[in-house]
């Protein structure tokens, strides 16, 4: 049997709250550190504790991040998907399996079975944490089967467990167990295998939400105001974990304020209060928050308030299924709150964009005073990818046109709040307190001195010039990522966590002799380069995880009419992380459709 | 112009300034779009004789409101200070997200009762929760004025407005509310007993902590007729008051003030001013929660509208200091200070590595 080697996925079904998630990390970092390329999935119910969960770990000399297509080795220790999860597996799967389960067995002749019994092996070591125990037992079994390197697996527990020594021991002595249970109970007869790898560059793992979190914090937030709701939870806590080390003075006094809202609502509100005040003010939520937070948006974006809000995408609509990933909140951000608006949007696709996203987001609001969102999603939020460090900010703070001093603002031969002094449609603002231009910021209508009015003049040129104003941005947010292919035929527009499936996506392509070209958005409105992009390719396809085609909808608007029909949408959501071959098979039926 | 010959010309008298030099006209805004004879400029008056008495700089105040016509007044007075006009009801949360960047402006919050009572109980809730630093004036008049003239959620049973039938839903009162929620000032006053509010304005303006003033403001076109029990007549006809209130600024102790010859209650502010509460028939203390919830119920038990300090408390914590922040307010505080150097950064990815 030939041996394959770092390349196949190991599904783990556990039950929630049973602290297979430390296990699970575990196993993934161990890999991770023995230089095999490998991500994970965590596939988690909306629930405490006891409803079901997977993880889902994928090792691939390719690099590929997306889930694979099939599982190859099923660790199965919850019954409640017993069956559903054995019925899954294609002939020649491995599973490994809690023997311990009280009436379930494994009885599928053309599968590899490797029984178990993890229950009475954890007891063994600590009978009150048999639960926990047991996880980090098949994680011992599969480093035996698999060939994970011991000393990468206990700097891997050290990590996870981080200088709590009773809990290091514990798990150190179950990796153990597995591992004497394999050798002498088990004998070897499946192919797959690890093997470590030289790296070309130091890389640790991240996950989105911190990243962006850590980009906040050397973006200067000074409040932060935030509701709990998943999946975007960890970015305001990764926010709050690094204010005492990075935004705290030798007294212990914070240079960030940080309040747990009401609801999001008021989170938004206190971003605008911020914003108005002067200050770097966010806020992080998904799409319900977002949806709640409307009213504010359309104010932020009339008054010209700075602002930042993040929106980590879960499926909706209404509460949909809160611990999946999509890409759904793409029109509603771009076009947030009644009447005319149109908004900036931030797309990071890596954990370094979610770094350098997150501190560009205020410069941007600031620049551009309005309101600037993050859009991420639970996939590369909750999820840990890999990431080679972060880069410092290579520009200062830009804090846009504030006057704060006297002189200044009494060289303006005429000041007027709204008034486009530059003819980039960017007004200059005073701040409250410093006595200059004291206004009354409103959400009615106002002409360019800021004051109330309805005149029809004052209403059009308003609109008009907030227009320009964001218009004008466009090529100054970050471009586009492209990966040209000479043939010019297919070029792919996408955006996001996509980034992570695109090259697999690619190379089934290429397979099947279709060379693709690939646009990666990070911003809206579009660059420039993107509609270039459209008219360098015979065909354009815009590939999205949600139902309707938001981006494409967005992308046909805004292209000039002659490019409009070159452009066609794949659209695919179920909740799960993009698996590349759905995508790739669907822009197949898309191409044949177009040549039709 | 008039046909009349001009009036002899009066000799000229000194503006009258406050203790920073500055006069009245520093302290007003642009005129008043409201009905003739509202309330709410009545009350509005009162903002700029208050700031100004109490020597606050102009620029350093920041008026904040909702929507609605009590919303619309930051236009009116205060005219050197910045303000924001937000949305319905959610004036709070800009004003504490504002606070949270600025902790050294006075924020004076105006409102009415359908932004309070009804879309924005729940921010005005929660900024009492934290106690945050602000005045919170409402002016309540039982109806939603700018839409004609619907009930709001402090209509009293059996007040009958202008037109349609007698409110039968129970109010909101929005002192008792705060009382119970433990807001560290609770006032209610009458838009037309001008001492009465100036006075608890300017200790408002002292406190440091959330300060809630109720302030009954007829609506002079839908709800101020007989039948109405937030008219101007039938407040004035059964107004409780619970003691004759006078403020003693810090600056001026000595001044303004007699000393009065009956019982009186001297509650000292957070920035060493006063007000002196005298007391008319029966001693409130407003220490007492309890007794201000009894006065609040037994005048609304008889048709009644109870006047005064109701409650005061000046031991909690403001959020300034639950917040945990630098002495400066952060708008002062330096970009360098606020971007950790690059040396932080190389060191965070230097452990993420190891």
């Amino acid at each position: 049997m030939d041996r394959i080697i770092n390349d196949f996925t190991i599904n783990i079904a556990t039950a929630n709250g049973t602290g297979s998630q430390s296990a699970n990390l575990i196993l993934l970092q161990s890999l991770f550190d023995m230089g095999v390329p490998v991500s994970g999935k965590n596939l988690f119910p909306s629930n405490i504790s006891g409803l079901p969960t997977w993880y889902i770990v994928r090792l691939s000399e390719q690099g590929y991040q997306a889930p694979g297509d099939r599982t190859h080795i099923q660790i199965l220790v919850n019954p409640a998907t017993w069956e559903e999860d054995i019925e899954a597996l294609e002939p020649g799967s491995v599973v490994i399996w809690n023997s311990d389960t009280k009436k379930k067995t494994v009885e599928r002749e053309d599968i590899i079975s490797y029984p178990v019994p993890m229950t009475s092996m954890a007891r063994k070591i600590n009978p009150k944490l048999a639960k926990l125990v047991t996880n980090i037992i098949y994680v011992g079994i599969l480093a035996e089967l698999l060939g994970i390197d011991q000393a990468c697996l206990e700097s891997a527990v050290a990590k996870q467990f981080k200088g709590k020594a009773t809990a290091i021991e514990l798990n150190v002595t179950a990796l153990g167990l597995g591992r004497d249970y394999c050798k002498e109970n088990l004998t070897k007869s499946d192919p797959y295998a690890v093997e470590s790898r030289e790296v070309e560059k130091p890389q640790f793992f991240f996950e989105g939400n911190e990243a962006a979190a850590l980009g906040s914090i050397y973006g200067g937030v000074q409040m932060l105001a935030w509701y709990p709701i998943t999946p975007s939870s960890s970015l305001c806590e990764g926010i709050i974990n690094y204010i005492p080390r990075l935004r705290t003075d030798d007294e212990g006094n914070a240079t960030v304020a940080v309040i747990q809202a009401e609801d999001e609502l008021a989170a938004a509100g206190m971003v605008l209060g911020a914003g108005w005040a002067g200050g770097r003010g966010m806020t992080a939520t998904s799409g319900p928050g977002i949806s709640l937070m409307q009213e504010f948006i359309g104010l932020a974006y009339f008054a010209e308030i700075a602002s930042v809000f993040w929106d980590v995408v879960r499926v909706g609509p209404s509460t949909g299924l809160p611990t999946r990933t999509q890409q759904s909140d793409i029109s509603m951000l771009y076009e947030g709150s009644h009447g005319d608006t149109q908004h900036i949007v931030l797309i990071p696709g890596t954990v370094e964009e979610c770094f350098e996203y997150g501190w560009r987001a205020f410069d941007y609001a600031e620049r551009f005073q309005t309101p600037v969102f993050g859009l991420s999603d639970l996939d590369l939020g909750m999820n840990r990818w890999a990431c080679s460090g972060f880069t410092y900010p290579d520009v200062p703070m830009d804090r846009g046109k504030v006057v704060r001093e006297q002189e200044v603002f009494e060289a303006f031969e005429t000041f007027g709040r709204y008034l486009d002094v530059d003819g980039d449609g960017i007004p200059y603002r005073t701040l409250p307190g410093s006595g200059m231009d004291p206004i009354l910021y409103r959400g009615t209508g106002h002409n360019p001195m800021g004051v109330y009015s309805e005149k029809p003049e004052d209403y059009y040129n308003l609109m008009q010039r907030l227009r320009t104003k964001i218009d004008n941005a466009r090529d100054h947010l970050p471009a586009p990522i492209i990966r040209e292919e000479k043939e010019g035929e297919v070029g792919i527009v996408f955006l996001g966590s996509m980034e992570n499936s695109i090259q697999e996506i690619d190379d089934l392509l290429e397979a099947t002799g279709i060379k693709v070209s690939q646009c990666r958005v990070r911003a809206l409105p579009f660059h420039s380069e993107v509609e270039a992009f459209v008219r360098r390719h015979e065909v354009t396809i815009v590939l999205e995880i949600n139902r309707d085609g938001q981006l494409y909808g967005i992308l046909r608007r805004e292209l000039p009419n002659d490019l409009v029909t070159k452009v066609h949408s794949v659209a695919y959501s179920d909740g799960m992380p993009p698996r590349a071959r759905i995508y790739a098979e669907r822009i197949l039926a898309t191409l044949e459709e177009v040549k039709q | 112009m008039s046909d009349r010959p001009a009036r002899p010309a009066r000799p000229a008298r000194a503006v009258k300034l406050n203790v920073l030099n500055e006069p009245k006209d520093s302290y007003t805004g642009g005129p008043s779009s409201l009905c003739p004879g509202c309330g709410h400029d009545q009350i509005s008056n009162v903002i700029i004789t208050a700031a100004w008495e109490n020597g606050i700089e102009p620029h350093r105040i920041a008026k904040m409101s909702g929507i609605g016509c009590s919303s619309k007044t930051p236009a009116y007075y205060l005219g050197q200070s910045h303000g924001f006009n937000t949305v319905h009801g959610r004036m709070p949360s800009v004003t504490t997200g504002a606070y949270a960047i600025n902790k050294d402006l006075l924020y004076l919050g105006v409102s009415g009762d359908g932004d309070s009572a009804s879309i924005g109980i729940g921010q005005l809730i929660h900024a009492i929760r934290r106690n945050m630093d602000m005045v919170y004036i409402v002016e309540n008049n039982g109806v939603y004025g700018l839409t004609k003239g619907q009930y709001s959620a402090t209509a009293d049973v059996g007040s009958k407005k202008k037109k349609g039938p007698a409110n039968e839903t129970q109010p909101i009162d929005l002192c008792a509310m705060a009382i119970n929620l433990g807001c560290t000032f609770v006032a209610r006053s009458f838009s037309g007993s001008k001492k009465q509010l100036t006075s608890l304005l300017k200790a408002a303006m002292s406190h440091k902590g959330f300060a809630l003033i109720d302030v009954i403001s007829p609506c002079v076109t839908f709800n101020n007729n007989d039948e109405s029990m937030r008219s101007y007549g039938y407040v004035k006809e059964n107004e409780v008051t619970l003691h004759m209130a006078d403020y003693i600024p810090h600056f001026n102790p000595m001044q303004e003030v007699e000393v009065p010859e009956g019982h009186f209650r001297d509650i000292t502010l957070h920035d060493g001013s006063t007000i002196r509460l005298e007391t008319i028939s029966d001693e409130h203390d407003p220490s007492d929660a309890m007794a201000a919830l009894m006065a609040l119920h037994g005048a609304e038990t008889g048709g009644k509208h109870v006047t005064g300090l109701l409650y005061f408390d000046a031991t909690k914590p403001s959020l300034a200091e639950d917040l945990c922040l630098v002495d400066e307010a952060l708008l002062d505080v330096p970009d360098d200070i606020l971007r950790p150097d690059k040396a932080s950064l190389d060191a965070l990815n230097a452990e993420f590595l190891s």
